[in-house]
């Protein structure tokens, strides 16, 4: 076990920010997407778990300080010098002598960068600088707070598909935090869902989309006509735009897709979406 | 990052170097004005000292005494308004995340920063040597104002660090770190009003500041005259007591707590 969490809460004045009652525990190669909207209390998480808020509870790890990396929401850095310096002197090592350094930052693209200053970054560039330095770390923790905000889709996709292809393979463990599910997908096999500071659920993310969308969710426009078709149709919670059915069997499935392509609508079949586990593992609290 | 971080480091202390240099207020009133001021205050008091060996001490008592704004100028302004410059922006704790922690910045800024100092006193020296042409010192005088220096910097140097991690802003920081620097200015005698012209209240307060007895009396200890070290000494302990205590307390306030 990499992380224990029991008991935990955090305040910011007299507000509870977090509140974390059940044992949370984080093991070695777990790769944890933490997901909830803002104000849910993320961010509180990493900042206790790093030691930067004060806290009451107890956070348990053998982990030494320097054994997580973080790569925080922002990150800043002297203007007084290029990059490059600045790399050199975090990670005590020269760029020229470091093979797996150099390998690193053409990896990530960021050779032409190394001798702007980091005002002169772009907003994906200054991203990419700080996940360099994360990954030279080589903890067996790291937490990344919301990396790809403020970024455009395209770079946004970039930097997913280069963590994706860096983590291939590798043992080490991480807990990220991100609004798009999509990062997440491809990224995390466990879930922590927060509101409001507390949380929702916490686990594998095959058994959470079983636990509230059931085998397979459909999914289609929220249109009159679509409407009407699933008026009969016990439905999920889901965004205003769609409609969303869970199929709790294959039966159910046949019978469900079979109406729909008989009206020809169209749908989505998922048996991973994690919008849709979100909406209705939160749906689910408040019914409690 | 396998490797423990030294305490000290090639690249810490390049990196911290970099930091010093870049900020331009360190040159301004650092390097320029003390010189400035120093060649201008000598010049003035030229017409109104006829005796060669008068004129001499006193060109001395003021190039010494306004050396002192070097290490007020570089590290307690520059030092303390770039801090606070860092703490709004994040830097520190970034620095930390990546197990760069406060003791190694502190380590490797402090060493940076007597470098500056260093090479800033080289051209002051060269410039009252060279232009404005002061006394040469006993040896004793100069191992003594070499040690008086760097007391005051080490001193000023925590004084900086703890009044930017209490504010933690860079305008309120760079107010109250000008008002300190131009109120030591005042009262150690370095505008104009000495301190035997001072009211008595001042003259109290004034008596609490090393730089006070670096513009007044280190002509003699130059000189290698003797001189009675008692009050200078403890001016250096209070102010030092002050320094120390602010810094523990901003230390501990905004230390992680680690599980």
């Amino acid at each position: 076990m990499l992380l224990s969490i029991g008991n935990l809460t955090v305040k910011y004045g007299g507000n509870v920010a977090l509140s974390i009652r059940e044992p949370l525990e984080i093991q070695e190669g777990d790769r944890v997407g933490v997901i909830g909207s803002n104000g849910a209390g993320k961010t509180t998480l990493i900042k206790s778990i790093l030691g930067l808020v004060p806290y009451q509870g107890t956070i348990r790890t053998e982990l030494a300080p320097d054994q997580m990396a973080v790569h925080m929401q922002f990150n800043e850095y002297t203007d007084n010098m290029s990059v490059g310096h600045v790399m050199e002197a975090i990670l005590d090592r020269d760029i020229s002598k470091d093979k797996k350094l150099q390998e690193l930052i053409k990896f990530f693209e960021f050779q032409d960068c190394l001798k702007k200053k980091y005002s002169k970054l772009s907003g994906g560039q200054k991203q990419r600088f700080t996940i360099i330095m994360v990954m030279m770390q080589e903890a067996p923790l790291t937490f990344y707070d919301e990396i790809t905000s403020g970024l455009d889709f395209e770079t946004r996709q970039k930097l997913v598909e280069k963590l994706v292809e860096w983590y291939k393979g590798k043992e080490a463990s991480f807990l990220m935090v991100s609004h798009y599910y999509e990062e997440l997908d491809q990224l995390a096999d466990k879930l922590l869902i927060l509101d409001k500071g507390q949380v929702v659920d916490y686990g594998r993310r095959e058994e959470l989309f079983h636990k509230y969308c059931g085998r397979a969710v459909i999914t289609m426009d929220n249109t009159p006509g679509n409407a009407a078709l699933m008026a009969g149709v016990e439905k999920m919670a889901s965004p205003k735009h769609l409609i969303a059915v869970s199929c709790g069997s294959e039966e159910k499935e046949r019978e469900l897709t079979g109406l729909l392509l008989g009206n020809n609508v169209n749908y989505k079949r998922s048996n991973n979406d994690i919008e849709m586990l979100y909406i209705n593992a939160k749906e689910a609290r408040n019914e409690k | 990052m396998k490797n423990k971080r030294k305490m000290i480091s090639k690249r810490m202390l390049l990196f911290e170097f970099r930091n010093v240099t870049r900020n331009p207020y360190v040159h301004i009133f650092g390097v320029g004005m003390p010189v400035l001021m120093m060649v201008i205050i000598t010049r003035a008091v030229l017409g109104e000292i006829v005796d060669r060996e008068a004129l001499l001490s006193v060109k001395t008592t003021i190039f010494l005494g306004i050396g002192a704004m070097i290490p007020m100028a570089t590290i307690f302004m520059g030092y303390g308004v770039a801090h606070a410059q860092e703490l709004e922006k994040g830097i520190p704790q970034r620095m930390e995340l990546f197990g760069i922690g406060l003791r190694v910045s502190l380590c490797n800024r402090i060493v940076s920063e007597v470098i500056f100092m260093a090479i800033a006193f080289i051209i002051y020296f060269g410039v009252g040597y060279g232009v404005v042409g002061v006394k040469l010192p006993k040896l004793s005088g100069a191992v003594l104002y070499m040690i008086c220096i760097l007391a005051f910097s080490v001193i000023l140097f925590c004084l900086a660090h703890a009044i930017a991690a209490m504010l933690r802003k860079f305008s309120l920081t760079y107010c109250v770190t000008m008002i300190l620097y131009f109120g030591m200015m005042i009262l150690g005698g370095m505008m104009g009003i000495s301190f035997d012209s001072m009211p008595p209240a001042l003259q109290a307060v004034a008596r609490l500041l090393p730089v006070t007895y670096i513009n007044k009396d280190f002509a003699a200890i130059w000189a290698g005259e003797s001189y009675n070290f008692m009050p200078m000494l403890q001016s250096y302990l209070l102010l030092g007591a002050v320094a120390g205590i602010l810094l523990f307390v901003t230390v501990k306030r905004g230390s992680r707590r680690l599980h």
